[in-house]
């Protein structure tokens, strides 16, 4: 457990020094966001909850397509990736560690991309903003534990860049389906109940892409 | 592998696969309603079965390639990762042949097609990542893991697809719990055929772990005489 805080408590450290994972990606967000209102043009209103929450989902899957690039590539300068494995700290509490600095970067671009959705689709800040945190929260947290055990692999691979969306986007099909429904509910004003098997397909998703990159993350991690 | 198993695999894939033809085209009696297009269906399923066994397979050969780190687990994955992409091709080529006379539709988004589809782009990223990390000495590992986290998120794919929408006819397993073919001749078809495409298939997978085994031994030597090498050049 302090292996695992300390690497995190590094990771945000860093981070709040810099910041330049998290205004990367709250900017991509935004841009995404745009992109999306001119190419679906979108009248605004509730009427609009389907394409507002697959706007937010596909701001979801690049802004983590890149932050988990980020956490683990942050190491490889200046060897500090040779001395995380010599560290008496297991490589599950280093994935861990990643996985949630990864996460909480997702989670504040998410946030913002939360807030720009309103203002581009005309929606209020309202009850059904808190029945969407639930499942992006779920959302952020699949992708940062699939997307995390996937970039300790492109990372060492030429041209991984190109392959970890080729990998990840597909494997997280399962959960984008459920949580572009279950967001497009939440927009339009239902209640949690609504979507709660799309809730269960999430949680299920969590859970073995959270066990995976924990049993699994020993054997990809190192360096060249 | 000998290279007599391999012929004679190589020779019952072919008497299967004349037998199923003439099954398919001459004995089996055309379908009532679909007429002459619903015989792809003699190839479409065979195809289907072959793509998810190979799935599986890579994924068993991923398990036993980390647990035991023998190199032929890896070598077997890859063989049957390869063979089952081309089945995985076949299942949606064949299959849009046949939608588009009798859904009217070359595509449509039914939770069994989408499964397909997301099978055959789970393919695609593992043999890309086999092809692009060819030179790292950890692809093996590499693509155990991936290939394990693949098979590991097909069951939720499943359910989240058909959760989302479904038209597919369920022809082996109905919703009655019987099966759509009518006819006996139907049957001993779709038996037949799926024997000719199973044998094809390990057929395929045979050929190509033979090539991979032999590189793998290629490999092995060529590093032993650098080794050699180096030592005489030392004296």
């Amino acid at each position: 457990m302090g292996a695992f805080a300390a690497i995190l408590r590094k990771d945000l450290r860093l981070e709040s020094r810099g910041g330049e994972s998290t205004i990367t990606l709250v900017a991509l967000s935004l841009l995404i966001l745009v992109v999306m209102v001119f190419a679906l043009n979108p009248a605004g209103g509730a009427g609009d909850a389907g394409t507002a929450a697959g706007a937010l989902w596909v701001a979801l899957i690049f802004s983590g397509t890149i932050g988990a690039t980020r956490v683990l590539t942050a190491e490889s300068a200046n060897g500090c990736l040779r001395a995380l494995l010599l560290s008496p700290a297991d490589r599950a509490t280093l994935y861990c560690a990643k996985m949630v600095a990864a996460f909480i970067f997702m989670t504040v671009a998410e946030a913002a991309a939360v807030v720009i959705m309103v203002l581009f689709f005309n929606m209020d800040f309202d009850i059904r903003l808190a029945r969407l945190a639930p499942v992006l929260a779920l959302g952020a947290l699949g992708f940062a534990a699939l997307a995390t055990l996937l970039a300790a692999i492109s990372g060492r691979v030429r041209a991984g860049d190109l392959l970890l969306p080729l990998l990840a986007v597909p494997l997280f099909v399962p959960a984008l389906i459920a949580g572009v429904k279950a967001s497009g509910s939440a927009l339009a004003g239902e209640p949690l109940s609504a979507f709660s098997e799309w809730l269960k397909i999430l949680i299920a998703f969590d859970v073995l892409f959270l066990s995976a990159g924990y049993l699994l993350f020993e054997h990809v991690i190192g360096e060249d | 592998m000998s290279r007599n198993t391999i012929n004679s695999l190589g020779l019952l894939t072919l008497v299967l696969m004349v037998a199923a033809l003439f099954m398919v085209f001459v004995y089996v009696p055309t379908e009532a309603v679909q007429g002459i297009v619903q015989r792809i269906f003699y190839f479409h399923v065979p195809c289907a079965w072959v793509a998810f066994a190979a799935f599986a397979l890579v994924a068993i050969s991923g398990i036993f390639y980390l647990w035991l780190g023998q190199q032929v687990w890896d070598d077997l994955g890859y063989a049957a990762a390869e063979s089952g992409m081309v089945f995985c091709t076949l299942v949606l080529v064949t299959g849009s042949i046949w939608a588009r006379p009798i859904w009217g539709a070359w595509w449509t988004w039914d939770s069994r097609l989408t499964t397909t589809l997301i099978l055959w782009l789970l393919y695609c990223g593992y043999l890309m990542l086999r092809a692009m990390a060819d030179d790292t000495p950890q692809v093996a590992r590499f693509a155990a893991v991936v290939g394990i986290v693949a098979a590991a998120d097909v069951p939720i794919i499943i359910v989240s697809v058909r959760l989302w929408r479904t038209i597919h006819p369920a022809v082996l397993v109905t919703r009655q719990g019987t099966h759509g073919l009518e006819d006996p001749r139907m049957v001993a078809t779709l038996l037949v055929s799926m024997a000719a495409f199973t044998a094809l298939f390990a057929w395929l997978l045979m050929l190509r772990f033979a090539t991979l085994r032999t590189r793998t031994r290629l490999s092995l030597l060529a590093r032993e005489l650098g080794r050699t090498r180096a030592a005489v050049g030392d004296l």
